[in-house]
């Protein structure tokens, strides 16, 4: 298999089999419209993404290479979080920086599978947590006065009653 | 706070490669859980700072209705995510049951708007027209609408409804209010492709309106519709002729021969049919359906007690496709139409055959020699068919792919005959329950069957 060489937004240069890496939308677009040479001798700039989290990223591509592509979502199926599979619910557990990082790279270089695993890892630190325990998880100031607050928290009372 | 000077999240998601953030910013080693980060106290990351609006909808996108109320208490920020109708396109509030009120229902419209494209409110019993009126106001790019047993809505929940001009699938089964007037409104959904009008008090004059005006129906369910008569289901063949589903279940003796033959004559389609304690239909009707539904997969017919062997030969010849065929209580079937199954029908599936107490070893041998037995044939259910002997059960050694059999009450079964079945057939569930010696106590009630076909095909 074929190489192409990926530089890190801070000049560091990854070296991955071409397959792998077209798991990158972004990649596989500019391999194909800018007809990237796919000899190896140039490196594909990815300013958005360093070298720390292109590693994880690449590391998390590698290990799915054989996955089935992305099938078009049902809009109507379930809303769940609990099938993230075991291996990447590993791979994500990272500071919550990291997390994020993660979820921005995967988002610039279009690769759905791990976009979707690191929102729903995402989606999972909000799940079971009070309006508070969601500001604490992620540093949020609530900006809401005494009396929006409790106009917000009546609007949802109907929610809670179950 | 240290090391997480990052530009707002306007300014791209740069990810700020180099920065003191890179890799693991708080300071944590490898394999560490986002707990440490709070243990070594340092604040986390501001999650508004750090992702796009698009991204925190995506992952909003992953929650369930509670979670969301509660993301909208946060701050205002995420106050206003949260009822960002892009994630509200498909909201299901069968689990809230009876707490759910107009009022409510009234907010829910509004937040969701135009983005709502499949609401289940089945089993909201105190529901009324007027929420109905809301969301048919604010939501009119629903799909997909579930209104199942939500008792309170009448006729003019039907009015409402009508301005819901892509509805694809509705369902409002059970709603015992609905009669023809509200079918009038509901035949405005030109689009509809899936109906449930179970237990509704309709006829055939809501019927045909409908057949004439939703041409693109392909499932429907009319499930305890006891005033809709053959000449019913005779229009609607003639308007719907792509119908593939559909179930006429405890219709009653309005339903005859003329139904099943128009439905033969109209729609070459039909994969799934239920007729079951429609006992007035006959062989003639049966004929005239097979003659003309050879795509048939799946057909109810229990409790049909007038059908008998020259019907369903005609069945198994005519529609090769079955997979599942139900024949409880059909008391005039005898080992012929098991014949005609065995030599004609090389997928059938499921076979119930329970109550048809003509049935011998020998009927079982043929099936057992026939086309479905050696990879189709999975469940069969012989229960109370009391001329089954042991011997029967030596025949179905050969049907590889069984894996379960009901037998409850067949008298002359043993349990040494079971297990001489089950050592050559490991993984074979069997139903069977044998009586203790001593007197013999009430016998067992007869089971109550459901219908089989109301998981709809769409």
């Amino acid at each position: 298999m074929p190489n192409i060489k990926l530089q890190s937004s801070d000049n560091e240069i990854f070296e991955v089999d071409i397959e792998i890496a077209k798991q990158s939308g972004t990649i596989k677009t500019m391999l194909e419209d800018l007809s990237v040479s796919d000899e190896g001798d140039e490196e594909v700039p990815l300013p958005n993404v360093n070298a720390a989290i292109l590693k994880k990223v690449i590391a998390w591509c590698t290990y799915h290479k054989d996955d089935p592509p992305p099938v078009e979502e049902d809009e109507y199926k379930e809303r769940r979080t609990d099938d993230i599979p075991t291996w990447d619910q590993e791979f994500l557990k990272v500071d919550q920086g990291t997390l994020f990082e993660i979820i921005l790279a995967a988002n610039y270089l279009d690769i759905k599978g791990l976009l979707d695993v690191s929102c729903k890892t995402v989606a999972n630190m909000i799940k079971g947590k009070s309006p508070e325990e969601i500001r604490k998880t992620f540093n949020i100031k609530c900006d809401f006065s005494a009396e929006e607050l409790e106009r917000v928290r009546r609007e949802n009372e109907w929610c809670e009653e179950k | 706070m240290n090391g997480y000077q990052v530009p707002p999240y306007s300014n791209g998601n740069s990810g700020n490669g180099a920065g003191p953030s890179g890799n693991g910013g708080g300071g944590s080693g490898p394999g560490s859980k986002f707990g440490s980060v709070s243990l070594l106290s340092v604040d986390p990351p501001n999650i508004n700072e750090r992702l796009p609006k698009e991204i925190i909808l995506r992952v909003f996108s992953h929650l369930d209705l509670v979670t969301l109320c509660r993301c909208s208490q946060v701050c205002k920020f995420w106050h206003q995510l949260a009822f960002d109708g892009s994630i509200w396109q498909n909201v299901s509030l069968f689990e809230y049951g009876k707490d759910i009120t107009g009022a409510m229902v009234e907010t829910l419209a509004k937040r969701c708007g135009g983005f709502l494209r499949s609401l289940n409110l089945r089993g909201c019993q105190n529901l009324n027209d007027s929420a109905m009126r809301a969301f048919s106001y604010h939501c009119v790019n629903l799909e997909r609408l579930n209104l199942s047993d939500c008792r309170k809505l009448t006729n003019e929940a039907c009015k409402h409804i009508r301005s819901c001009q892509n509805l694809l699938s509705l369902k409002v089964n059970s709603i015992s209010n609905i009669s023809d007037d509200g079918v009038r409104y509901l035949a405005k959904c030109e689009r509809l492709v899936e109906l449930d009008m179970s237990w509704c008090n309709i006829s055939d004059e809501g019927l045909t309106r409908l057949a004439q005006s939703c041409r693109h129906l392909a499932a429907l369910q009319l499930r305890g519709c006891r005033d809709i008569t053959s000449h019913g289901v005779a229009e609607l063949s003639r308007h719907c002729t792509g119908l593939r589903v559909l179930s006429l279940y405890e219709c009653g003796h309005n339903i005859r021969d003329e139904a099943m033959q128009a439905l033969g004559a109209n729609c070459p389609e039909l994969r799934t049919l239920c007729l079951s304690h429609c006992g007035h239909v006959t062989d003639t009707g049966m004929i005239g359906l097979a003659a003309g539904c050879g795509q048939l997969r799946n057909l109810e017919v229990a409790g049909c007690r007038l059908l008998s062997d020259s019907g369903f030969q005609a069945l198994a010849r005519g529609c090769p496709q079955l997979e599942r065929l139900d024949l409880e209580d059909c008391v005039q079937v005898t080992d012929i139409t098991l014949a005609a199954l065995a030599a004609h029908c090389s997928h059938l599936r499921i076979l119930t055959l329970s109550y048809c107490e003509l049935l011998t070893d020998d009927g079982i041998r043929q099936l057992a020699g026939g086309l479905c037995a050696p990879e189709s044939l999975q469940v069969l259910e012989l229960d109370n068919c009391p001329h089954i002997t042991d011997t029967a059960l030596e025949h179905l050694v050969a049907c590889h792919a069984l894996q379960q059999i009901d037998l409850y009450d067949c008298q002359q079964i043993t349990r040494s005959g079971i297990r001489r079945l089950v050592g050559h057939l490991p993984n074979l569930k069997v139903h069977a329950y044998f009586a203790p010696v001593t007197p013999p106590g009430q016998p067992e009630p007869r089971r109550r069957r459901y219908c089989r076909c109301c998981c709809s095909l769409l």
